[in-house]
């Protein structure tokens, strides 16, 4: 790869490039880099045996991945389905996937809420069924899922969009039918854009906060649990939280990301 | 054997009309056309990967006497090779061929044995552990091809299988259909606009045009005898005259050509001459009883090809168009303005009617 300064001449157009990329960096660099340095070690260790702090971290991670696992079981069909068929009303629905990633998300929650309150007959069906919503781990799922699902469906969708059509029409003429095309041959070259997709649904329900404030204060994810630090006792209190979120975080996509790698490689 | 049935078939954006195709078991049959002209399009519709039993569409597709019109490409019995060779990526060559065995119910140690001759038959015995992506073209041709035959088809359908290739290329995997085709006696169906490759490989074909067939039969025929002004120009029929027929004589712009005796020719309103079909006389030969038709005229424009010329010849505002080696100018001296004597046999001409 050339470097942006090598060379006899310098490339001034990617000089730019660089240049205008800088300040964006810092953006994102500086007030995570302040944070994670702020707290003492002391802090950041007496922080992670705070019994409280490691249940809102577990609650975060696997409501999450609940939400991954249902953006994938429910999210690949669709995004499949939109890759490849053109329908009426399909501009619709794939504006309707967007939806959730356009409005504000202690809208979604309300919403959700509403949808789901005793006097709707999909509230009536879930009591009699036995599922609460509110202030429960189903509640955070739900939100988690309605606020990750765009981000699945769009990545997936675009690595469907990428098997060439032609790959799949070779398969049937081989003899394999829809469903074993798509396992043999779609499956096996999206994989690498699906594992995007999960990582980036997982990125969202990790760090929503707006939409799980709304059906589920307690119990408490870790965003919810920085937020009733934060206000309660201030910066010093809702830090080590934060940093212990982001090293969690962190140490999952870099995770998935190897996992994948090795999987396409 | 594979027979196409008043076939219409229409998509938003295209049409295939009225399609008539019968194609004899173990030919070489040749779908020609246009860029756009729908060969391709009814090659995928033959396969069942454009599906044709929609309300919009009619007409039967039948394989050996079965209607296979309704079923999905696997099970239709039929294979395709793509252009591009259209190889699974993320599968070594071998997993490539092997891929529809599976499918297909095939006895192994049969399966064993095929691809024993076929890895020989394509000699690509070194390239069965590597990755499409590390293979030529002509190598990835061959894998595609393996991948096909070792299932047994009952026809294979060619989407241009040589047009992505590099001329070496080319000429190896030609060599090889030809080969396949006499060998095996597979029925080949192969989609092309390249004209050598037709001759070369194809004994009959059809010439589709607007989504319609336009002619179809012997590949030299058509080649020969085009039915239509638009079949003449496509297939490289430079000469190309409206003309007036009176027995065996033909008269255009005043020119009289004489035709073979033949019949039938009342109502036809065109004739076509092949450029190489119109040779260069020296004037020691201008009364060489071979051929029939002579003229003087002068030379308007030479276009250089390469290895041959394209010559063009007035002759009484008649503009003639002859190919010429670079031996046949030179002997001559022949330039732009140059007086010519050209020949050519009342056999070459062929007369047609255009309703056009």
């Amino acid at each position: 790869m050339n470097s942006v300064f090598s060379g006899r001449k310098k490339d001034t157009f990617f000089l730019l490039l660089f240049l205008f990329s800088i300040p964006l960096i810092l953006l994102i660099i500086l007030p995570l880099g302040k944070m994670v340095t702020g707290p003492d070690l002391v802090d950041l260790a007496r922080t992670i045996k705070d019994p409280q702090v490691i249940s809102a971290l577990f609650r975060s991670i696997y409501t999450s991945l609940a939400a991954v696992l249902i953006s994938f079981v429910f999210g690949t069909p669709l995004a499949y389905l939109l890759a490849r068929k053109s329908f009426k009303g399909k501009k619709i629905i794939e504006g309707i996937i967007d939806l959730p990633i356009m409005i504000p998300h202690p809208v979604i929650g309300i919403a959700i809420l509403g949808l789901a309150a005793r006097n709707t007959i999909i509230g009536q069906f879930l009591q009699t069924m036995g599922i609460q919503i509110m202030g429960t781990h189903t509640g955070i799922i739900a939100v988690l899922t309605f606020v990750g699902l765009p981000f699945y469906i769009n990545t997936a969708k675009a690595g469907f969009e990428a098997v060439p059509l032609r790959l799949e029409h070779v398969s049937r003429s081989l003899g394999a039918r829809p469903w074993q095309t798509f396992y043999r041959v779609t499956l096996p070259l999206a994989w690498r854009n699906m594992v995007l997709g999960m990582i980036m649904c997982l990125a969202r329900a990790i760090s929503e906060f707006g939409a799980v404030v709304i059906v589920a204060y307690h119990p408490m994810t870790a965003p919810v649990l920085i937020y009733e630090r934060f206000t309660a006792y201030g910066l010093k209190y809702s830090q080590p939280v934060a940093v212990w979120l982001i090293f969690v975080s962190l140490f999952l996509f870099v995770l998935m990301r190897f996992f994948a790698r090795e999987k396409t490689s | 054997m594979l027979k196409v049935s008043n076939f219409h078939l229409n998509l938003p954006e295209f049409s295939l009309k009225n399609i008539n195709l019968e194609i004899k078991k173990g030919e070489f049959f040749a779908l020609i056309g246009p860029t756009g002209s729908g060969k391709s399009l009814l090659l995928e519709a033959i396969m069942g990967i454009i599906p044709s039993n929609s309300d919009k569409n009619r007409g039967k597709i039948y394989l050996h006497d079965r209607d296979i019109t309704s079923l999905p490409p696997e099970a239709r019995g039929l294979g395709i090779v793509y252009q591009d060779s259209a190889l699974f990526p993320h599968l070594t060559a071998l997993q490539n061929i092997t891929f529809g065995l599976k499918y297909h119910k095939v006895n192994m140690d049969k399966a064993r044995k095929q691809l024993d001759f076929l890895v020989q038959k394509l000699g690509i015995g070194h390239l069965l552990d590597r990755y499409p992506p590390t293979l030529s073209g002509g190598e990835k041709q061959r894998v595609a091809l393996a991948r096909v035959l070792i299932l047994n088809p009952q026809a294979i359908l060619l989407d241009e299988p040589l047009s992505a290739l590099d001329p070496a290329f080319q000429e190896e995997i030609r060599e090889l259909l030809k080969s396949l085709h006499q060998e095996l006696k597979i029925t080949f169906v192969m989609v092309s606009h390249n004209f050598p490759e037709v001759l070369y490989l194809a004994g009959s074909g059809a010439i589709i045009h607007q989504g319609k067939i336009v002619q179809q039969g012997k590949i030299q025929h058509i080649f020969h005898h085009p039915n239509s002004c638009f079949v003449a120009n496509f297939v490289g029929i430079k000469n190309v005259f409206p003309a007036r027929i009176n027995a065996n004589k033909a008269f255009t712009n005043g020119v009289e050509i004489k035709l073979s005796p033949e019949s039938g020719r009342q109502n036809h309103n065109y004739l076509s001459i092949r450029p190489e079909e119109i040779i260069l006389l020296s004037p020691d030969r201008a009364r060489d009883n071979s051929v029939d038709n002579v003229f003087t005229g002068y030379i308007t424009g030479i276009s250089c090809q390469g290895f041959y010329f394209n010559v063009f010849v007035d002759v009484q505002g008649v503009k003639f168009q002859a190919i010429w080696s670079q031996k046949d100018m030179a002997d001559q001296g022949l330039n732009q303005g140059s007086k010519v004597t050209i020949g050519f046999r009342s056999k070459a001409v062929h007369t047609f009617r255009d309703k056009g």
